[in-house]
């Protein structure tokens, strides 16, 4: 059975169909580095790795432009981590509105063109360094 | 987190990274993430909210040149 109900996974399918290019998704799992126990409603432990995989396979299933590749990794690391085409990396379970964040990181990843206005991209020209930039979020 | 995939999509001296902050809880605390999206620019807390696109390329770019 999909990790999406049959209307998320319509909506996602929707949303997967503007892709412009093919996309490949990596994901990888293994022991956490800093495990912590999260807990659902009811009292059952999540297992987030089983449950990424569900749910990243699940989103890629609903594209054929769309290819998943999953790597298991027996040191621990900051796993699950989900790649999106060329670098674009969630780390963690893409739940709620962060599974909407994977969607759409999709297909920005796979849209020919920046969805950046012309005056962001020419900001961006000047940068002279590499950065990184992390969002902490969480699945609500 | 979908304008800083935007970003690095766009630049390629941009890397972009969504972190689960519950589930990557020593991380969210040596940066101080008190409040979600926090966005943390190469490894220092930059600030926390969502903004529009322009001011959050404006912040980036002042992040990384403070």
């Amino acid at each position: 059975m999909s990790a999406l109900g049959e209307r998320d996974a319509a909506a996602v399918r929707d949303v997967l169909a503007a892709l412009q290019r093919d996309v490949e998704v990596t994901l990888e799992l293994g022991p956490s580095a800093t495990p912590v126990t999260l807990v659902v409603a009811g009292g059952r432990d999540i297992d987030t790795g089983a449950e990424t995989h569900r749910v990243v396979e699940a989103v890629c299933a609903e594209s054929d432009r769309v290819t998943l590749a999953v790597i298991e990794h027996d040191e621990p690391g900051p796993w699950p981590r989900t790649t999106i085409g060329p670098g674009l990396e969630y780390l963690g379970m893409p739940l709620g509105y962060e599974l909407t964040s994977l969607v759409h990181g999709i297909l920005e990843a796979g849209r020919v063109e920046s969805s950046l206005s012309q005056s962001s991209l020419e900001r961006l020209t000047g940068l002279e360094r590499d950065l990184t930039i992390d969002v902490y979020v969480t699945p609500t | 987190m979908l304008l800083a995939y935007r970003l690095a999509l766009a630049s390629p001296r941009v890397t972009a990274r969504g972190i689960e902050a519950s589930e990557f809880a020593v991380d969210a605390d040596r940066h101080g993430v008190h409040a979600v999206p926090a966005i943390v620019v190469d490894d220092r807390y930059a600030w926390a909210g969502s903004v529009p696109e322009a001011a959050f390329v404006e912040r980036v770019l002042t992040a990384v040149s403070a």
